[in-house]
């Protein structure tokens, strides 16, 4: 018995989208415009939750020119371990290519005309998702803001048939029977307040694995990016501009790859002592710094509001964990279709593994988002036609809840454990660099028993005396066991692949090319699982570019 | 960290209770919203890019406290900033602030 049993909303629909960023905006009008009858529930405000409202995070739309498109499915093909599959990327460039400009239309701006790169750019996101809400209420898209999901409902074959959760606000249950559900509620970044990420805790990883479902890539979910000291600012393109000093204000040189700044020579430095950024590299024109202004507003929030001018004065960063947000692990993609493993069941955006156009890197620049429209799109469409297969019968199926750990105790226990203490503990295995970026069987076998430890504390009694406090400890039970999934498959990756790190295996491995899922919840495992797609060879006048 | 809710220039909108994505205001009835759980203020900038008042202001500090009063957001032009820069403000289309960066993207080049 817990507060969920209480009774509340009760509703029925075709499909359900649980989340309220990009992913699962696009899922629900994907489904919508197939006919099938939507509800969303989203833990914050559809419009400002999740990493990309408030980060803004960049993409590219591309006409389908294989001269445009190969530079960006190339860029990071070796960086990402040659994991990400080509044909996947096809099928993303083009459904963005036809859905993202409709944002324009439907928000009343001009079509865009591509630039002098052959691209043209997305919306301010907090832009983009006012427009995608108002778009998703007039298709007749029901929206439950403040309303995390927190249970998954499963019927007696197994098969996902809604989730429930509560209003934070109302404190009121809410039930949605479901023909099929779309688990679109981002990635995890363990509540580091990297910018915008604190709604995203693996909440659906978590509910996933309950039903059966697998996870995939969670070695790939050591993304740091940096950010002004004080701040949870981590827009991280513009420390292309930046030159790095130390204490003393001497040049630090080599913090800066190829052009792009190197997290781990950045993070090597921070162990060593405080890092200065100052952005004065090519930066001199004020028209240039007027455009960087405007691309921008939030990178330069963070300076406005306490009075640095970024360009001429040093301050201090830090690096802030963005785990899967910008890593690339999350719920395995069992199908063509964005479906997982159990029946039902859809996954989209960074709630879903993001290898099969990603591989084990992404960064920022367009990948994440080419993948959060192309899987919602798909989801939402399969989804869609999933539920109209059922023939109705969704209202009659006898369901389940699924939800445990976090819940409702699972073994007896005299004592309540309560979500603050578990965080610290969690946070104390997946911020530190030597942890967490610098990876070693034995950094992972400490780790993983820390872990452990916090795991068997949580199957007791939750503290749930308020709906909040209910919240809370489900989501503390997310951030271990993604934290378990990351470093145990951490381990049985045994190679450097990607943004996985192995100190002790510095150098990849042919014959780990392939994905690693994985799952269990008490007693973890994982799995090889081929990459369909053999290794395709870059063209070779990208060759030549990359040479030159 | 939201640091200020001005009740001077607040129209009590709960705007910021429902936009907010970590639920740190709690809305009261008849008055302004109370910043009821500061601490989980994930310091995203977008209560106040959605006030209809510029009654709030949120630091950049994400951990550490700041204290400020209005006179001095006032006389640094710190209300509603934010907002403005996003093309949100009153009288602004964000359509414009677009425009803009095309225009500049055309004059410096693409920088990416
Ligand atoms: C600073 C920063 C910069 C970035 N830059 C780029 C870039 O330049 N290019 C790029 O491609 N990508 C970038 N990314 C990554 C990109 O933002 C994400 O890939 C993208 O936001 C994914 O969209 P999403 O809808 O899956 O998740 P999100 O946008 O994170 O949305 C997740 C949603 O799920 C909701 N949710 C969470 N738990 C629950 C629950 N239990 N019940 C209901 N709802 C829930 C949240 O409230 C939120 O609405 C960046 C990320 C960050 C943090
Ligand atoms: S959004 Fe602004 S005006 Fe509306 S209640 Fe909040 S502080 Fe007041
Ligand atoms: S800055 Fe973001 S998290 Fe903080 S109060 Fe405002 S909307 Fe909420």
């Amino acid at each position: 018995m817990s507060r969920l049993d209480e009774s509340g909303l009760e509703l029925v629909a075709d499909v359900l989208v649980v989340g309220g960023g990009p992913a699962a905006a696009w899922a629900a009008i994907a489904a919508a415009e197939r006919g099938a009858s939507v509800v969303v529930a989203d833990k914050g405000y559809l419009g400002t939750s999740g990493a990309y409202a408030a980060s803004t995070s960049g993409h590219k739309v591309l006409p389908p020119v294989a001269l445009l498109r190969d530079p960006l499915k190339f860029e990071r093909y070796a960086l990402g371990g040659f994991l990400a599959q080509h044909k996947w990327w096809d099928r993303l460039l083009e459904i963005t290519y036809e859905r993202a400009p409709r944002i324009w239309e439907w928000g009343g701006y001009e079509i865009p005309k591509y630039g002098r790169d052959g691209a043209y750019r997305g919306l301010q996101g907090s832009e983009t998702m006012r427009i995608l809400r108002k778009v998703l209420l007039q298709k007749g898209i029901q929206i439950l803001d403040q309303s995390p999901a927190l249970e998954l409902l499963v019927d007696e074959e197994g098969a996902v048939g809604g989730a429930r959760g509560l209003n934070r606000q109302t404190n009121v249950p809410w039930t949605v029977r479901a023909g099929a559900t779309i688990l679109a509620n981002g990635g995890v970044a363990w509540l580091s307040k990297a910018l915008g990420c604190n709604t995203n805790t693996g909440d659906g990883a978590l509910m996933a694995a309950e039903v059966g479902g697998e996870l995939s890539g969670m070695e790939f979910s050591a993304h740091y990016s940096p950010a002004p000291k004080y701040s949870s600012v981590t827009k991280s393109a513009y420390y292309r501009y930046a030159s790095y000093y130390d204490k003393d204000g001497n040049k630090i040189e080599g913090l800066n790859r190829n052009g792009h700044r190197s997290t781990s020579a950045i993070a090597k430095e921070l162990l060593k002592g405080p890092v200065f950024v100052k952005l004065d590299k090519d930066t001199e024109l004020p028209e240039q710094r007027e455009l960087l202004r405007a691309m921008q507003p939030n990178f330069f929030a963070a300076f406005d509001k306490v009075g640095i001018d970024p360009f001429q004065q040093q301050w201090e960063i830090n690096l802030l964990l963005e785990g899967t947000v910008r890593g690339t692990g999350g719920i395995r993609i069992a199908d063509e279709e964005c479906g997982t493993t159990v029946k039902g069941l859809y996954a989209a955006g960074d709630a879903a593994s993001r290898e099969l156009n990603c591989g084990g890197f992404t960064g920022g620049a367009g990948p994440n988002m080419t993948w959060a429209i192309g899987s919602g799109n798909i989801a939402g469409r399969a989804a869609a036609d999933f539920a109209r297969n059922l023939g109705g019968g969704q209202a009659k199926r006898v369901l389940q809840a699924a939800g445990r750990v976090g819940l409702t105790a699972q073994i007896p226990s005299e004592s309540v454990w309560d979500a603050a203490s578990i965080v610290k503990g969690v946070k104390e295995e997946v911020f530190p660099f030597d942890k967490n970026i610098f990876r070693s069987e034995k950094t992972l076998l400490d780790s993983l028993a820390k872990l452990e430890e916090l795991w068997k504390t949580i199957q007791g009694t939750p503290l749930s005396d308020t709906a909040q406090h209910l919240i809370r400890s489900r989501e503390a039970a997310g951030l271990v066991a993604t934290a378990r999934w990351s470093y145990f498959a951490g381990l049985a990756r045994t190679e450097t692949r990607g943004m996985h790190k192995r100190l002790d295996f510095p150098q990849i491995d042919p014959n780990q090319r392939h994905y690693l899922a994985v799952g269990g919840l008490d007693r973890l495992w994982t799995r090889p699982v081929p990459v369909e797609e053999e290794v395709v060879p870059v063209p070779e006048e990208k060759r030549k570019l990359q040479l030159a | 960290m939201i640091e200020v809710l001005s009740l001077s220039r607040c129209i009590q909108c709960d705007k910021c209770v429902k936009v907010c994505p970590t639920n740190v205001f709690d809305a009261m009835p008849g008055e302004s919203p109370k910043i009821a759980r500061r601490e989980d203020c994930q310091t995203c900038f977008l209560c106040e890019a959605y006030c209809p008042a510029d009654a709030l202001f949120v630091d950049a500090h994400a951990e550490a406290r700041v204290q400020w009063n209005e006179e001095e957001l006032v006389a640094k032009d710190l209300f509603g900033a934010y907002r403005k820069n996003l093309g949100w403000g009153k009288g602004q289309s964000p359509i414009d602030n677009l425009k803009k960066i095309h225009a500049l993207r055309e004059l410096v080049g693409s920088p990416f």
